[in-house]
């Protein structure tokens, strides 16, 4: 039989009613919060994992918010593509009426101002402007791209634009891309308008573009000049289904903006369900560990009132 | 017969020295360190008279502590033990709270913030107001480094000042155990044992075994010598080699960190005893400051140093956001009215790791002049955005830790570690105490009072004074007989 003496009892009840009330206050800390995890100890792991959550969240947010901007940008670009080919088709509508011989001096003068107003609709696609950002100037957008006679101001930039994690987009497309046709081998010769009441005449080659085409039609009917007229049909076909393709390009990204956006918006809401199964606490099984804890607390009380000032003196009378 | 009253007389004797040390006993039994008393009672040396060997009573040799040296030891050892996890564990939670949410938002939140107002800029790279924004997401970075590491520091100095104070208890502490040694001897000069003098002794060795792991003997010569594990003697006998802290500067610190201070020899503060403690709480404060704070700074320092250093190169290749002169060969003039035109650092203030959290600030350039923010490489362009871009893919490059981690992967890397190892603290501290309660009462059983042994001992000790009385009685009596003859 071991000895039990007084000290020897009571730091035994001392321990066991410490040990009790701290995990005790530890539930009802949980309990307050209804978080399990209220510092890093709590769970280590499991709290860098909902902070890396916090962070994907938020990074999230903004991804969200870049793909409406793209989206927008996107979308003023798709109807200004669209615009511009219906432009373009009406040009060639009457490059083709004008080239046939049913048409003649007279009618060909007389649409050539038509033409005139084709070209200044579609400098004002060229310059399209959403707040003070001019869309079709490559990075230099606070540069005007297009000059009346079609000269590009801005520069080859393609702003590009994070829609989900490292995945860049393009959001414009720099005006001389789009206006110019590069790679076609026709370069037209340009009488440059204000010398040509001089004697002198300078002529410049310049690359084929949308704005080109316009002027050249436009002279040639005030000219009357059917073989220019005709040899324009090709040109004005190669700047549609150029006009088609980049659409269908901006079709493309608008789709691929539209997945990422669904895909983020998934995964913000596993990411919620998984950060909740890190961070909060499961409200059942705590309340129910509290009652137990209380239960316990109580036990160690009463045990403590058993052995507490009683001794054998109480008993000799 | 006088024989019969002198052996009476020793039983009384006897008899009211055993009901003194139970009276001792209970009067101390919630007296801290009180070791139980007995009384060392032998039969009196037996004469031969009238040719018969016959005993002479009861003789009182003294008194006597119960003692459990062993366990007294595991006791002592169990203290320090218990008190370096305590005191770990405690000072753990304190850095923990640093990093907690409840304090708002955390740095790699702060610092997510920063990114995303660069993906923003990225959208609107000629906007200004946004640029403002840029601007104070970045000086929330900067005040959530800086009060990172203030916190850290301030925990730190916290523990600079305990252990000041622990060391001036110390000495006490060191000085009352000559004392008593000195009591000790003296009163033991007569061959007695002093056991609540011995008592008080063991009570100070284990009060300083709460500071640091201590072990005590009596050497060849007599004296009781006092060590602390690891260090060497501090008392022997009634001479005492106090301990001093010493205010060290920041290159010598052991954490460091300015005005960290480090535990000497008293008048001799070339003797760095800094990393010579075992456990106890001396060792444990010693040991949170410099591992575990020291290199919880040393990591925030890294990603504050790294994170301003990239964002400086990206940001220095960018111009300007304001219409620039080219020369004639186009290109830039690389000063205008404002200052310089490309080239310019985001942060300014940092040459090395060694504290870049806390010196960390903004560029005086980009704090005067939003303008200044470059978003873009091409000069006159404003939509260029290149720069902001490449700022907020920083976010996900693996530039830390020899390239394997991202900012955000380093702080939350440190800060799981820490998390762990107060975790395993709170652990340690939890068993530790189990294993110290139970050393406490195994010893206690041995060496405390019961009262319910004691009330029984009073009893009996009682009845023997009693019995001893009436053989004192029956010799009177015996007298009388023998005298009333005469009569």
């Amino acid at each position: 039989m071991t000895r039990v003496s007084e000290n020897s009892n009571k730091a035994a009840l001392n321990f066991a009613l410490n040990k009790a009330k701290s995990k005790l206050e530890t539930l009802q800390l949980k309990g307050g919060s209804l978080k399990n995890v209220n510092k890093p100890s709590d769970n280590p792991i499991g709290n860098a994992e909902a902070l890396q959550i916090d962070t994907v969240t938020s990074n999230n947010k903004q991804f969200l918010k870049n793909s409406d901007y793209a989206l927008f940008n996107l979308n003023i670009m798709e109807k200004s593509l669209e615009d511009l080919s219906n432009i373009l088709m009406k040009a060639k509508e009457i490059t083709i009426a004008q080239s046939s011989d049913l048409s003649n001096a007279t009618a060909r003068k007389n649409v050539s101002q038509e033409i005139k107003q084709l070209y200044d609709q579609s400098l004002n696609i060229a310059n399209k402007k959403i707040g003070n950002r001019y869309v079709f100037s490559g990075y230099a957008t606070t540069n005007k791209p297009f000059n009346t006679d079609g000269t590009y101001n801005g520069d080859k930039g393609e702003i590009k634009i994070e829609i989900s994690k490292e995945n860049f987009i393009p959001v414009n497309i720099p005006g001389e891309k789009l206006f110019i046709i590069e790679d076609s081998p026709q370069k037209e010769e340009k009488i440059e308008k204000y010398n040509r009441d001089l004697a002198s005449i300078k002529i410049s080659t310049v690359p084929d573009s949308i704005f080109l085409q316009l002027s050249t039609l436009n002279t040639a009917l005030e000219n009357n000049d059917t073989d220019k007229i005709q040899g324009l049909i090709d040109r004005f076909d190669n700047s549609i289904s150029k006009l088609i393709t980049e659409r269908t390009k901006i079709g493309a990204i608008s789709n691929t903006v539209m997945n990422a956006k669904n895909q983020i918006e998934s995964e913000n809401v596993e990411n919620a369900s998984y950060k909740s199964k890190l961070v909060d606490a499961d409200i059942g099984e705590l309340f129910s560990d509290i009652a137990k804890q209380q239960q316990i607390l109580q036990n160690a009380y009463k045990s403590g009132q058993v052995t507490l000032n009683r001794n054998l003196l109480d008993f000799l009378r | 017969m006088s024989d019969l009253l002198s052996i009476g007389r020793t039983g009384l004797m006897a008899s009211k020295k055993s009901l003194e040390t139970t009276g001792h006993n209970i009067a101390n039994a919630n007296t801290e360190g009180y070791s139980r008393q007995r009384v060392v009672q032998t039969t009196g040396s037996p004469i031969i008279k009238e040719g018969f060997i016959t005993g002479t009573g009861a003789r009182v040799n003294g008194t006597k502590r119960f003692e459990a040296p062993l366990l007294e030891k595991r006791l002592k050892s169990s203290i320090s033990n218990n008190q370096f996890h305590k005191e770990k564990a405690t000072q753990l939670e304190r850095v923990e709270n640093i990093f907690s949410e409840v304090n708002g938002e955390s740095l790699n939140q702060v610092l997510g913030n920063f990114f995303n107002s660069f993906r923003e800029l990225s959208n609107h790279p000629e906007n200004d107001s946004i640029k403002s924004i840029v601007r104070d997401n970045a000086e929330f970075v900067i005040k959530d480094f800086s009060r990172i590491t203030g916190d850290l520091e301030n925990i730190s100095r916290g523990i600079d000042s305990k252990i000041g104070t622990e060391i001036e208890n110390i000495n006490q502490n060191l000085n009352e155990i000559a004392k008593l040694n000195t009591q000790i001897t003296k009163s033991e000069a007569s061959g007695d044992q002093s056991g609540d003098l011995l008592d008080q002794r063991d009570l100070a060795l284990r009060t300083l075994s709460e500071s640091f792991q201590v072990t005590a003997y009596v050497d060849g010569k007599n004296r009781f010598v006092v060590n602390a594990e690891g260090v060497g003697t501090l008392v022997s006998a009634g001479q005492v080699q106090e301990l001093a802290v010493a205010g060290n500067s920041k290159e010598k610190a052991s954490n460091n960190m300015a005005g960290g201070i480090e535990v000497v020899f008293k008048n001799r503060p070339l003797s760095n005893i800094t990393h010579r403690f075992q456990k106890g709480r001396v060792a444990s404060l010693l040991d949170t400051r410099n591992k575990d704070i020291g290199a919880l700074k040393n990591s925030i320092d890294d990603i504050a140093y790294n994170f301003a250093r990239e964002v400086n190169y990206i940001h220095r290749q960018g111009v300007v956001d304001r219409p620039v002169e080219l020369d004639q060969n186009g290109n830039m003039i690389k000063e205008d009215y404002k200052g310089k035109t490309t080239g310019i650092d985001f942060f300014a203030g940092l040459t090395d790791r060694d504290d870049a959290a806390t010196e960390l600030k903004l560029h005086s350039l980009i704090q005067e002049d939003t303008s200044n923010i470059s978003t873009g490489l091409t000069p006159n362009a404003s939509g260029d955005n290149r720069v902001a871009l490449d700022i907020s893919k920083l976010q996900y490059k693996k530039l830390l830790n020899g390239g394997t981690a991202t900012f955000e992967e380093q702080y939350l890397k440190s800060i799981s570690n820490l998390g762990v190892k107060s975790g395993k603290a709170q652990l340690n501290s939890e068993q530790s105490e189990g294993l110290l309660s139970q050393a406490q009462s195994l010893k206690e059983k041995i060496t405390g009072v019961s009262i319910d042994e004691e009330a029984a001992n009073m009893i009996r000790f009682q009845h023997a004074y009693q019995a001893s009385a009436k053989v004192l009685q029956s010799a009177d009596e015996m007298f009388d007989t023998v005298l009333a003859i005469k009569r």
